[in-house]
């Protein structure tokens, strides 16, 4: 009866909202115009039907003669390709489609060609590259290709020196503008790094190299073990945990001075260092009382303070990288490894994970997942594949996101959140591999030696 | 020595036994080979499908931070909303057949039947193709002002600008796009009453600043429930920007509506 009323009730008041809304529309209107820009109003919805936007990518044209075009465009043309089939929002349309005649400038567009099937487009990046003297010019534009009247998104100019690494740097450079305008306001990953463990040399040392595996590089020359580097969230410091003359220690590396900074020794085994968001404070694991606990210690190596207080190991921590607020890590006082959730000050624990063997938490930088490595099986007779897994916090859901066999350890998420890098040895030995954070275009960034603990650069 | 007679006794009796058992053993091993050749072809189809008693319970995260590819049909006939354009049957003009004499009384239901069919053979009232352009009818979309539409990748339905300038729908559709995708992808459909299967559409509004950060979210018309009318706002909540607002657009700030549809399937 009353449900029947509210109905009846709702109805009249949409009719008669539908009566006058015209009016009060006009008047709105009038009003409005009257006041230019005052206010523009959008109006869409959701369930739409979202794809990811299509997007071609014809290549580059040589704006001169000079005989280092070829190779410049070359490498600027892959480059620029493969950052936007990677950034995980576009559906880039594969090259065959593209209508001929090469594209440098605006007046070359042809909408309808592009627009139609097969390209189908909707947007449209293109530009020039031309090399005179010491300098390499980049025209870039980015088109919206249902938008005939006004199509420009974007135009960009950069100049560079006209070497390899400057067309690749230019490319990612063009790739990111692309997909901050296009994504969101997140800014793209083709400009970040990775830091990982390599022992291509030996020894286990540092090692950097450019999210999609180029530009590979060691960056410490400890001479003995180095794990676990992780950066600090200005991107101008690594700290990692090395076997030193007093044990396992915490080192801090600047990536500035290429050399390592002072940071205090604790004694005991300190390891697994992670970064608060902010950047003012490290958590890491300390054995300096016996059990390894969890401590968080300012950045400068001051003020350290014990958070955990359990019978048992706790390791490997990681900060809700949105808030700083919590602290996700893993213990073993219930027996075998779970991942346990807590304030940053240790407060309110509790447990995450039920069952088997899980390790290696990582934040994702929205906050609002949970990456970590998971034998939901463990022990005599199970399967025990270790894979990577995704929780949701807030539900405490999760999703298997590698499913390819072999041991997949250390997720770490990129600064966008939309990607993740893991350690797996599916191919035989342990390599670095990256994937969209659905668990999507799983590829290896590493080949030779062993490559192991990866970390993303935070911007 | 007694204990040697008994064992040889036993030795005797078995004979006959281990001969059986042999025979069947013999048999069995190859009922089972026999099995593993003949077999193969049958089973496999479902292997690895689980229903153990033991499985886990396997409960997907609906949405990981990626353009999720969330296709709702905005048919008229699929949703019980009432679609993007008000269709009525066209009126069909009468035809009346030149040599048709009326005749009273008699053959009067003769005459009905030849029209019965006529009105049989009448088309169908066609769902009617949503053009971009249309009007949302009856759903609160704009009816009066200047409308501009945007076709943009394949999404059909309420997008419509009004007021101000007006233009900015048109000129930076692919802005439009951005929005309606993040706001998609930040809303989490766990977080609304599982009881409910469908709801009314709630709508929002809020602005979008210069610096693409949303302000001001308010909820325009309730759905009627709760959960469904939180999680859209917090959906929103959940964005930090959208991106800056395009460099060469005038306005200090955009104003949106935003609709959810609710279908639980």
């Amino acid at each position: 009866m009353k449900f029947l009323l509210f109905t009846n009730d709702h109805s009249t008041q949409l009719r008669t909202w539908v009566l006058i809304r015209p009016i009060i529309f006009a008047l709105i209107f009038v009003s409005v115009v009257s006041s230019a820009f005052a206010q523009d109003w959008v109006r869409t919805g959701t369930g739409l039907g979202i794809e990811k936007v299509r997007i071609a990518v014809p290549d580059f044209k040589a704006a001169t003669q000079d005989p280092k075009n070829t190779d410049l465009l070359r490498v600027f043309n892959d480059t620029l390709f493969s950052d936007l089939d990677n950034a995980g929002i576009f559906d880039v349309v594969s090259k065959s489609f593209y209508p001929l005649g090469p594209i440098g400038a605006p007046a070359d567009v042809k909408f309808e060609a592009w627009s139609s099937p097969p390209p189908n487009a909707a947007m449209l990046a293109f530009g020039n590259l031309g090399v005179s003297g010491n300098n390499m010019t980049v025209q870039g534009w980015l088109y919206d290709m249902k938008n005939v009247g006004s199509p420009q998104v974007l135009g960009k100019q950069y100049g560079d020196a006209p070497t390899a690494e400057g067309a690749r740097l230019t490319a990612h450079k063009f790739a990111d503008e692309i997909i901050f305008r296009l994504g969101g306001g997140i800014q793209g990953i083709a400009e970040s790094k990775i830091v990982f463990v390599s022992s291509r040399t030996g020894k286990k040392e540092i090692w950097e190299m450019d999210y999609d595996g180029n530009n590979q590089h060691q960056v410490t020359h400890l001479g003995s073990i180095a794990l676990s580097p992780r950066f600090s969230p200005d991107d101008s410091r690594v700290a990692l945990s090395s076997l030193t003359q007093s044990g396992w220690e915490i080192l801090m590396y600047s990536l500035e001075l290429d050399r390592v900074v002072s940071f205090p020794r604790f004694g005991g085994s300190n390891l697994s260092p992670a970064w608060s968001p902010d950047g003012t404070k490290l958590a890491f694991s300390s054995s300096r009382t016996g059990d390894p606990e969890i401590y968080v210690v300012d950045s400068s190596g001051g003020n350290l303070k014990r958070i955990t207080s359990f019978k048992g190991p706790d390791v490997s921590p990681t900060w809700n990288r949105k808030t700083g607020g919590q602290i996700a890590w893993v213990s073993g006082r219930s027996g075998l490894p779970q991942i346990y959730m807590s304030e940053a000050d240790g407060t309110n624990a509790q447990r995450i994970t039920e069952e088997g063997y899980a390790v290696s938490p990582s934040w994702s930088p929205n906050g609002q997942f949970l990456a970590f490595s998971w034998i939901r099986r463990y022990g005599p007779g199970a399967p025990g594949a270790e894979d990577i897994y995704l929780m949701d916090i807030a539900s405490k859901q999760w999703v298997q996101l590698t499913h390819d066999g072999g041991r997949n350890d250390f997720p770490t998420w990129s600064p966008d959140g939309r990607h993740i890098v893991f350690q797996s040895n599916r191919s035989g030995t342990e390599q670095i591999w990256t994937m969209l954070a659905d668990g999507t275009a799983q590829k290896p960034v590493t080949a030779s030696g062993r490559n192991s603990q990866p970390n993303w650069s935070w911007k | 020595m007694e204990s040697h007679t008994e064992i040889f006794f036993e030795h005797e009796r078995w004979g006959c036994n281990l001969a059986w058992s042999v025979g069947l053993h013999v048999l069995v091993a190859g009922c089972i080979v026999g099995y593993a050749i003949v077999a193969p072809a049958s089973r496999g189809s479902d292997w690895g499908a689980g229903g153990g008693g033991d499985a886990m319970g396997v409960t997907l995260v609906s949405n990981v931070p990626l353009p999720a590819s969330q296709t709702q049909t905005q048919n008229v006939l699929a949703n019980e909303s009432k679609g993007l354009s008000q269709s009525h049957p066209k009126p069909q003009p009468e035809v009346k057949e030149p040599e048709a004499i009326p005749i009273p009384d008699k053959n009067a239901k003769k005459k009905t039947k030849p029209e019965s069919s006529a009105t049989k053979r009448k088309p169908e009232p066609q769902p009617v193709e949503e053009a971009n352009n249309i009007v949302p009818f009856g759903q609160g979309g704009p009816v009066s002002g200047p409308y501009g539409t945007f076709s943009v990748g394949g999404a059909k339905g309420g997008f419509g600008v009004t007021g101000g300038g007006g233009d900015f729908g048109n000129k930076y559709a692919w802005y439009v796009k951005v929005i309606q995708q993040k706001v998609s992808e930040n809303w989490l459909k766990y977080e609304i009453d599982p009881r409910i299967s469908a709801a009314n559409r709630v709508y929002l509004t809020f602005d979008v600043a210069r610096d693409g950060s949303p302000r001001n979210v308010q909820i325009e018309q309730s759905s009627g429930v709760p959960s469904l009318d939180q999680s859209a706002v917090r959906a929103l909540q959940r964005i930090d920007t959208f991106g800056p607002l395009p460099s060469d657009y005038a306005g200090n700030k955009v104003s949106v509506e935003f609709w959810f549809d609710y279908n639980r399937k």
